[in-house]
């Protein structure tokens, strides 16, 4: 086989490994701040590592039919595809990285990512686990709220880069030697706002509400299955936080820089959750349909009328 | 024989021998509707000739029949859909009675849409869209669910489309003196501007009844619930279409050759109402209970997107439109099918008694996972392909207020696809469910072939995007590139599909295997009464479910928006009539004394002022 293909597989597994390692580490660091914040010590930051290695390694599994046995695979399809279709490095970055970044764009990724959401919910809805019927319910709705300010602010990006696709964002920063945080404020604080809603950490946390319904949509799952769905999130939260660095923060040249970049965004939602209680399913909604909604539309106005 | 005059005879003659055959048999009359469609669908694909015209001579008409590229993609869609679903009909409908009633409108309506398609002169497009309202209004009352309140309002809409069309064409014929369609595309341009403004008005109001646009859409949601499953696929998929080959035609053929301002306004405003439409619908979706109402305002909602595609009019919103109507008919007739499988297995469609008919009818569910997905309009299916291409060409023709109503709705329908499925087939299993079969094999087939083609369309779009760039050329947009598996807008990003499943299906397998093969021997299946309750156990006659209210949080919070709906303007509008008719009947009293006073008065004041009126 030519060497393309070898690189283009070995680019698939470095970044899988990337995502994974990244995701689960903040994970865990996320788990000692809110623990310190709230006066504990907390456990080591590696001890997602441990939680998800103790999944794999359990000898029973339960499932409740063939689409909860699903379910996470859909889910982790979902979250490897998208991390495919996302630039991880800027510019001429190592070849290793360059998977399938030409070969989508953002709305085609908008979609992708409700793929994940969609398997878990299927696999959640056949337990017959009424909580997680009322976990999902919730967190779509939510989803119909943190959406519009989200796609709001990625108009207002396309329409001034001129361009749909992540890789022409990117070139519209370097080629303009800004950020797009800086170019279109408006879209920026919009944007944020939303993902505060995507990230779902409190005070939009209703979905999986732990002390009200028993971990919401993922209450049945256990053992491997547990353990896909934790590596899944893991690698999603990764992507997500490199879409948003990417688009608003002009990339990252190189792995620390990207490093760097997302753990400072992933701050914005962990800190300001920790200290938040949780906003009901309709509040949430209506909240996301005020002003987020209201700073989105202003963005694309200024987009279309100043720029 | 002219092929086009074969299709229109077999499908007339299939539909009086089904009634008739069902003095031998009732199930004959469903296999006779059958074979009349399948062997005309395979008169369509095979000996179609599309250089033949057909002329008919009718007192000083002459009727003139003939394809082209842009009928042949309808006309193709339409027979597929229509063999599926009257091969599917013929178990559904068994045990009914008045079956003969049924298949005679069954395949007349059928037969009128194929006329439609195929006609090239008003008079005989008129003379089907006719054919088509009565023998869809006949079917509709079968069920006899209200029908005084739902066939008279579907009458009433469909009369007011259809003399809007009437007064259209004969202003057209006292301009141009002529019926050919092909006449009025020519000289359309010529017209004065209030001549131009008038027959755009009268024509959208014709074809936008059809398509459920608002605010005419007030008849669709009860016509298409209560209507027979197996028709509604029919009915929803195909004959709205009806509605949209109209549009298709008006827009892009007649009214853009003018360059008169007003019409460019009405595209606009078409093009806010579709979008208003496809909002306010899948609102109204998301807080159904039963199955079959969820999926009538569905349509609609959907019928809304294709309005904003047609009337945004760039070469990618008119493929999008066309693509999401094509998708449309398959996913839509294919869900109607499968909640009539449904009823027909567990005698209700209502989303609070149903549930966990996953494991009992595992390729109705199947079929019904693909077709929610391709509504959804999730990758790597061809909902997905649709839905791209018309947010794309939004954003690349500068409407960016109606990309956010277009992503609202399209966010809001992942709640009422989610709710279909769950209600259905998932949740918590139900005692008076408990001995439900799978479907018979004759209503499988049908189904799970068009969710198949649906995974097939979203691998290779370009199977289809070839007849549609044909289709779009006809109707005058010029060249129109496509590609069999990537999909760009004009600036240049695109999406390359067999990158997408490539991807989803490596990543797919892989986690397949290893879920399938770690501890194989230790993984175990529970049932749904066995789940995680906290500690707390319920006793034998507690179900533990959630299904009622099911999105109540987020009705609270649309709940300014859904305070009135479109009825209500209709009814205070039918009152006000109400009150000035009874002013008038002060005037016309039907006493026969006061008429003759009329009379003598009238006489009087000609009399008293002659030399005036008569000078």
């Amino acid at each position: 086989m030519d060497t393309s293909i070898w690189i283009s597989i070995l680019g698939f597994l470095a970044t899988v490994v990337l995502a994974f390692t990244v995701g689960v580490f903040y994970g865990g660091i996320v788990r000692k701040i809110t623990a310190r914040v709230q006066n504990r010590v907390g456990p080591p930051f590696y001890q997602n590592f441990f939680d998800i290695f103790k999944l794999y390694s359990k000898e029973t599994a339960v499932n409740h039919g063939w689409m909860q046995h699903l379910g996470p695979a859909l889910a982790i399809t979902a979250s490897v595809t998208s991390l495919m279709f996302i630039p991880i490095l800027n510019g001429q970055g190592w070849p290793w990285f360059e998977n399938l970044n030409f070969k989508g764009d953002l709305i085609f990724l908008l979609y992708m990512m409700v793929f994940g959401s969609l398997g878990m919910a299927l696999g959640a809805g056949q337990t017959g686990n009424p909580n997680s019927a009322i976990g999902v319910s919730r967190g779509l709705s939510q989803m119909v709220g943190y959406e519009i300010p989200w796609v709001l602010a990625l108009v207002a990006l396309m329409l001034q880069t001129h361009s749909t696709s992540i890789t022409g964002i990117m070139e519209y920063q370097t080629t303009n030697n800004t950020w797009m945080m800086f170019e279109s404020p408006l879209a920026f604080i919009a944007g944020l706002l939303a993902m505060l809603g995507m990230f779902h950490y409190a005070p939009f946390d209703v979905a999986f509400a732990p002390s009200e319904l028993s971990s919401g949509p993922a209450s049945e799952f256990g053992g491997k299955y547990l353990g896909l769905m934790m590596t899944s999130g893991s690698i999603f939260a990764f992507v997500k936080l490199t879409l948003f660095v990417d688009i608003f923060m002009g990339g990252a040249s190189n792995l620390i820089m990207l490093v760097v970049k997302t753990f400072l965004l992933y701050m914005v939602p962990v800190l300001y959750g920790i200290v938040s209680p949780r906003y009901r399913t309709e509040q949430s909604i209506r909240y996301f349909w005020g002003w987020p909604t209201a700073i989105g539309v202003l963005g694309v106005l200024y987009v279309v009328f100043i720029r | 024989m002219n092929s086009l005059l074969m299709i229109i005879l077999i499908l007339l003659g299939g539909a009086i021998l089904a009634y008739l055959a069902k003095r031998i048999t009732p199930v004959l009359s469903g296999i006779v509707s059958f074979l009349a469609i399948l062997s005309a669908t395979l008169v369509f694909f095979f000996l179609l000739d599309d250089q033949a015209i057909v002329k008919i001579n009718v007192g000083n008409f002459i009727l003139q029949w003939g394809v082209n590229d842009y009928s042949w993609v309808f006309g193709a869609m339409v027979m597929v859909m229509a063999s599926f679903a009257s091969f599917f009909s013929i178990a559904y409908m068994h045990g009914k009675d008045r079956l003969g009633y049924f298949y005679l409108n069954f395949t007349l309506s059928i037969m009128a849409m194929m006329g439609i398609l195929f006609s090239l002169d008003w008079i005989s497009f008129f003379i089907f869209w006719e054919i088509m309202t009565w023998s869809s209004f006949l079917i509709i009352i079968y069920n006899g669910i209200s029908e005084g309140k739902i066939g008279i309002k579907y009458m009433i809409f469909s009369a007011i489309g259809g003399y809007s069309m009437l007064l259209a064409l004969v202003v057209t014929n006292s301009q141009i003196h002529s019926f050919m369609i092909s006449d009025l595309i020519n000289s359309f341009a010529g017209f004065s501007a209030s001549y131009q403004a008038l027959l755009a008005l009268l024509f959208l109001i014709a074809f936008g009844v059809k398509s459920a646009v608002m605010p005419l859409h007030v008849w669709a949601p009860r016509a298409y619930a209560d209507s027979p499953m197996s028709y509604t696929s029919v009915f929803s998929g195909l004959l709205s279409k009806m509605g949209v080959f109209g549009l298709g035609l008006m827009l892009l053929s007649v009214f853009s050759k003018s360059t008169n301002s007003t019409i460019f306004v009405y595209s606009e405003v078409l093009a806010w109402l579709g979008a208003i439409t496809g909002v306010i619908a899948t609102f109204y979706a998301v807080i159904q209970t039963d199955a079959k109402r969820l999926l009538a305002y569905s349509s609609v909602a959907q019928l809304g997107y294709i309005v904003v595609g047609l009337a945004i009019g760039t070469k990618l919103s008119v493929m999008a439109a066309i693509f999401m109507a094509i998708m449309h008919a398959i996913f839509k007739g294919n869900l109607f099918m499968v909640v009539g499988a449904v009823e027909k297995q567990t005698g209700t469609t209502d989303m609070n008694k149903l549930g966990a008919l996953i494991r009992k009818m595992p390729f109705t569910f199947f079929s019904a996972l693909l077709s929610i997905i391709a509504l959804a309009g999730i990758p790597p299916l061809g909902g997905f392909i649709g839905k791209w291409m018309l947010y794309e060409s939004l954003i690349t023709s500068d409407h960016y207020f109606l990309i956010i109503l277009t992503f609202l709705s399209s966010t809001a329908a992942f709640l009422y696809s989610y709710r279909f499925l769950f209600g259905l087939f998932l949740g918590q299993e139900e005692k008076e469910f408990e001995n439900v079969k799978e479907a018979p094999f004759t209503m499988v087939l049908p189904m799970v072939i068009a969710a198949l083609a649906l995974l097939v369309f979203g691998i290779f779009p370009g199977l289809l995007f070839e007849p549609i760039a044909n289709a779009m050329t006809q109707l005058g947009m010029g060249d129109v590139s496509w590609n069999m598996t990537m999909l760009s807008n004009g600036w240049g990003d695109h999406v390359d599909t067999l990158s997408v499943i490539n991807s989803i299906a490596v990543v797919f397998i892989l986690a397949f295997i290893f879920l399938g093969l770690k501890n194989r021997k230790k993984t175990r299946y529970v049932t749904t009464k066995d789940v995680h309750t906290s500690g707390e156990i319920p006793t034998e006659n507690e179900n533990l479910t959630y299904a009622v209210d099911f999105y109540k949080p987020f009705e609270r919070a649309i709940e300014p928006v859904m305070r009135r709906k479109m009825d209500f303007y209709y009814n205070k509008f039918g009152e006000g009539l109400e009150t000035f008719f009874d002013f008038l009947r002060r005037v016309y009293t039907g006493n026969g004394q006061t008429y003759a006073f009329y009379v003598i008065a009238f006489l009087v004041i000609l009399i008293i002022f002659s030399k005036q009126i008569f000078l």
